[in-house]
């Protein structure tokens, strides 16, 4: 650029958004003191920029919502992840690359048989004040992925990958629940992925956290147990997924042979 | 200026296995300072507010993690940016039947602050509408350049975040606005 020679648009935009290096920057400037046609430009490019924000500002289509609301949902999230370190099937952690390859299947039917045999009472006698202790089996019949149990005991654990924020809010729109607190619910999977549970909203579902007796640490525990029994081949893994989805309390009683949850620590 | 670096030392690895440190008010604390410009910027990709808030809980989200595994935190601004961009762009080709190019409505309003007489406000409003179909007609490129510099970005966190060259970003800035020059001028 020879300081003589009128500064392109380009230019004079570089040099008005100070993205010209020292050397050309000092170069237009002598320019434009000296030339009142780039001057006249550069006024014109200015106006165009104004406009142009304006523009932006009236193109969009809603106004921009003030930022406490949305802050304060990220601030429950943060909590929710920086909480104490879980495995990944247990944190509402996407579910394993094999579920791409695998057709995910609903369990409905056997599901809801064994529901409305078994499971109405204890949801009674177990439902908190609030919070959900076991699922709706209209909106979370549970799912599963088409897996073996050689699969299932094999599994490779992955990277961990959080629901959808979307998806955990259909979740909770599903149920109803409004402003979910993030510290008092976990979109928790029915069927754990541990088992060959699906990553579908059919097979998830807002778990109370610790406030109950029958929480998520409880149904873990009862997960671990399940999964060993089908790893040692003695439960059927297709047992093992109707069971927790019919009534996974009743599952921890018969599996644990109580009637109320043990205490972290004194499993046998 | 928008802000480069993050809001406090907190991060700093030292502090941090110090366990005095909480990575989630430094996310806060960024979320707080830039959420409107993100929401505006994936609100010009053709998202309604309500999916773009939830772009940006994502990325924030994906920015808890990022820091809390120790990876770079050489200007953050553009890499929220570069994440809203591409979560944006990823939900909306997911969910097209959301897609809104910006409404038509905004650009035939009248606009609220023009309490001249009718004459002027129709002049006005001619003037609003012919910048609103300048800017619709652009390439989405160009619009995606023109929405980041409004946003603050510099030229070099724009071409890293649309995946341009330098050369690329200021000459299509200098197209853009050289357009909306012509269509103030006729």
């Amino acid at each position: 650029m020879n300081w003589e020679s009128h500064l392109s648009d380009e230019e004079l935009l570089l040099a008005a958004d100070g993205e010209l290096s020292a050397a050309r920057a000092a170069k237009a400037a002598v320019h434009l003191e000296h030339c009142w046609s780039c001057r006249a430009r550069r006024q014109e490019l200015e106006g165009a920029v104004a406009d142009f924000v304006r523009t932006y500002r009236d193109e969009l289509s809603e106004p921009v919502a003030p930022v406490a609301g949305p802050k304060a949902l990220l601030r429950a999230r943060l909590a929710e992840l920086a909480a104490v370190r879980r495995p990944w099937w247990r944190r509402g952690d996407a579910l394993p690359n094999w579920r791409y390859a695998a057709v995910a299947c609903l369990v409905a039917g056997i599901v809801a048989a064994g529901y409305a045999l078994g499971t109405l009472r204890v949801r009674t006698a177990h439902a908190p004040r609030s919070g959900v202790v076991l699922p709706e089996p209209r909106l979370t019949p549970g799912a599963v992925v088409r897996i073996g149990r050689e699969q299932v005991c094999e599994a490779d654990l992955p990277k961990n990958h959080m629901v959808p924020v979307a998806l955990q809010r259909r979740v909770f729109e599903e149920y109803g629940i409004r402003d979910p607190r993030t510290d008092a619910y976990e979109v928790d999977y029915l069927i754990t992925p541990a088992l060959g549970g699906a990553d579908d909203i059919r097979n998830l579902w807002p778990q109370a956290y610790a406030s109950t007796v029958w929480n998520a640490e409880v149904k873990d525990a009862l997960e671990d147990r399940m999964r060993d029994l089908v790893c040692r081949g003695d439960l059927n893994l297709a047992v093992a997924q109707q069971e927790i989805a019919s009534d996974w309390i009743a599952a921890y009683k018969k599996y644990f042979h109580t009637e109320r949850p043990i205490e972290p620590g004194r499993f046998p | 200026m928008p802000d480069r670096a993050i809001p406090s030392a907190c991060v700093a690895l030292e502090r941090r296995s110090e366990g005095r440190c909480r990575v989630e008010e430094d996310v806060v604390v960024l979320f707080e300072r830039t959420r409107d410009r993100l929401l505006r910027y994936s609100m010009s990709l053709g998202l309604s507010a309500h999916d773009g808030e939830e772009v940006i809980q994502e990325v924030f989200l994906a920015l808890f993690r990022h820091l809390q595994r120790g990876r770079p935190q050489t200007n953050l601004n553009a890499w929220l940016f570069q994440v809203t961009h591409n979560l944006a762009l990823k939900r909306r080709e997911g969910d097209r039947r959301k897609q809104q190019t910006l409404a038509e409505l905004s650009a035939a309003a009248p606009n609220p602050q023009a309490r001249d007489n009718p004459e002027d406000q129709l002049l006005d409003r001619q003037r609003r509408v012919r910048l609103s179909s300048v800017w619709r007609a652009l390439p989405e490129q160009d619009r995606q350049c023109l929405a980041l510099r409004a946003e603050g970005l510099t030229y070099r966190e724009i071409a890293a975040v649309l995946g341009v060259s330098l050369g690329g970003v200021s000459g299509s800035l200098a197209r853009s606005i050289a357009r909306f020059a012509r269509a103030a001028r006729r």
